[in-house]
């Protein structure tokens, strides 16, 4: 009778927690169609919280080791790349110029502080303290969470390229999706030909920019840059560049691989744009903060 | 009491290190941390119910920290614990070989069930090619590991129930042995 009832019980509490897996996905899921943010707070938010020193510090020993190498070796070139730099800074101080002189001679002020409103995003620079511990999804923790401002949905970038896009936080750290997973995908655009086309991650090193119609010109070297027609990400971010295209045979469509412009392998700093597109903003809109936004995106107009 | 919560803490503190370490190391080349340790308790844990809810508890921690759907690491993790339970009670689990071998169909299983779960969610593509090819080293890196983690789990928890002042825990024995 007593084993009947342990029995029992065991199943019991099988059953429940298994219940409770299916529900907390399903919960996820559609919270990724709308409803709340992934604030994570109470103990959830605390396991994020604590996570991000602990991985910090167990980086520790290997950051300072790897610190001290790239700094030698970066020292060794350092002169040489300091006066490439130098030439560079002064080209493209020439060509701003002439570039904003071509602007304003052709009487498009009112674009250039419309374009200055949209590029000026205030960004918060944050580390990656760790990326995901299981191999089939890529995500990273970033020791920057709610009390710096930063919130779900929000853009992640470094100085190469979009990184991702932050999908939970705590208090004090955040979870971003890297555009690598296998859930990501942009609406991306070839900035040579201005060719659409969505760029999805593989779960590895490289991603596919599909959708292509065949026949397209995509060439092996183009830049691929963010569209902005998906709302989530600004327009003209550098997402990745095209190492090849495949032969469609005879699909409608065909696929090109891409590399992307970031090297997540040796990323540490990144940058968090602290506003939302407008998708976001309309997806999150039961924060006060979500409909301010949304009403000023409406109110702006195309 | 004090021995759930420090298996707890050590399970909360894998996947923290297997982030850390996936800064620098490819994480198929790492093992994973939590499936070992779950695995471990269900070779070593007397109570079935205090093994899956550590085990759940252990899986939903994963959650947080990673890009998964909230839910999918639980689910797994008490699929691995009632797998490595129901095993040891039907095979001979006690050798280093079969304890290998099993670590990497369970790893194989698991991240079927992954690729399984994320695609009935649409949150994603299914298994694909792309992760069967991730899925050999790391299934063979967590078969490597897989002796040395469960050891330490038995260590570890024979240690803590010393403490506690309980009696040290014996090895479950196999029903039929069947290798």
């Amino acid at each position: 009778m007593a084993e009947f009832r342990n029995r029992t019980s065991v199943t019991a509490i099988v059953v429940g927690l298994v219940a409770f897996a299916v529900v907390a996905m399903v919960v996820d899921r559609r919270s990724a169609f709308g409803g709340p943010e992934h604030e994570l707070s109470g103990w959830t938010g605390a396991v994020l919280d604590i996570a991000a020193p602990v991985q910090k510090m167990i980086a520790l020993p290997f950051d300072l080791t790897q610190d001290a190498w790239r700094h030698y070796a970066s020292l060794l070139a350092a002169s040489d790349t300091n006066v490439a730099l130098r030439a560079r800074l002064v080209a493209l101080a020439e060509e701003n110029l002439q570039l904003r002189e071509a602007l304003i001679a052709s009487g498009r002020l009112a674009r250039i502080a419309e374009i200055r409103a949209d590029f000026e995003v205030p960004m918060l620079p944050s580390e990656l303290v760790g990326v995901d511990p299981s191999p089939w999804f890529r995500s990273v923790l970033i020791d920057r969470g709610r009390d710096h401002g930063v919130h779900s949905g929000m853009p992640v970038i470094s100085e190469h390229g979009l990184v991702g896009l932050v999908t939970a936080t705590s208090a004090r750290a955040g979870k971003a999706m890297l555009v690598l997973d296998r859930q990501s995908a942009v609406d991306g655009i070839i900035q040579r030909s201005r060719l659409r086309g969505i760029v999805r991650g593989r779960g590895t090193s490289e991603m596919d920019f599909e959708f292509v119609v065949r026949g397209s010109d995509v060439r092996i070297g183009d830049v691929v840059i963010s569209s902005g027609l998906g709302g989530v990400y600004p327009k003209g971010i550098r997402i990745a560049e095209v190492v090849s295209v495949s032969d469609p045979g005879s699909a409608l469509m065909q696929t090109a691989k891409l590399v992307p412009a970031v090297d997540f392998g040796r990323l540490e700093q990144v940058f968090v744009m602290l506003r939302r597109g407008p998708t976001m903003e309309l997806l999150y809109a039961g924060e006060q903060e979500g409909a301010l936004g949304a009403a000023a995106l409406e109110g702006s107009g195309p | 009491m004090k021995r759930v919560f420090a298996l707890l803490a050590i399970g909360a503190l894998a996947p923290m290190i297997q982030g850390a370490a996936g800064t620098f190391v490819p994480l198929r080349y790492c093992p994973d941390l939590g499936l070992l340790l779950v695995v471990g308790l269900g070779l070593c844990w007397r109570s079935t119910t205090g093994g899956v809810v550590l085990s759940a508890a252990l899986g939903f921690i994963a959650d947080l920290l990673s890009g998964s759907l909230l839910g999918q690491h639980t689910l797994l993790r008490i699929f691995a614990f009632g797998a490595a339970r129901a095993c040891s009670q039907q095979l001979n689990l006690r050798g280093v070989i079969p304890r290998a071998i099993f670590v990497v169909v369970l790893t194989v299983v698991t991240a079927l069930g992954t690729g399984a779960l994320t695609a009935f969610f649409d949150a994603g593509p299914g298994v694909d090619g792309e992760m069967l090819r991730e899925l050999i080293p790391h299934a063979l890196i967590n078969g490597a590991f897989a002796p040395l983690g469960v050891w330490l789990i038995e260590r570890i928890s024979n240690w803590l129930n010393e403490i506690e002042g309980g009696h040290q825990l014996l090895p479950l024995q196999p029903r039929n042995r069947l290798t």
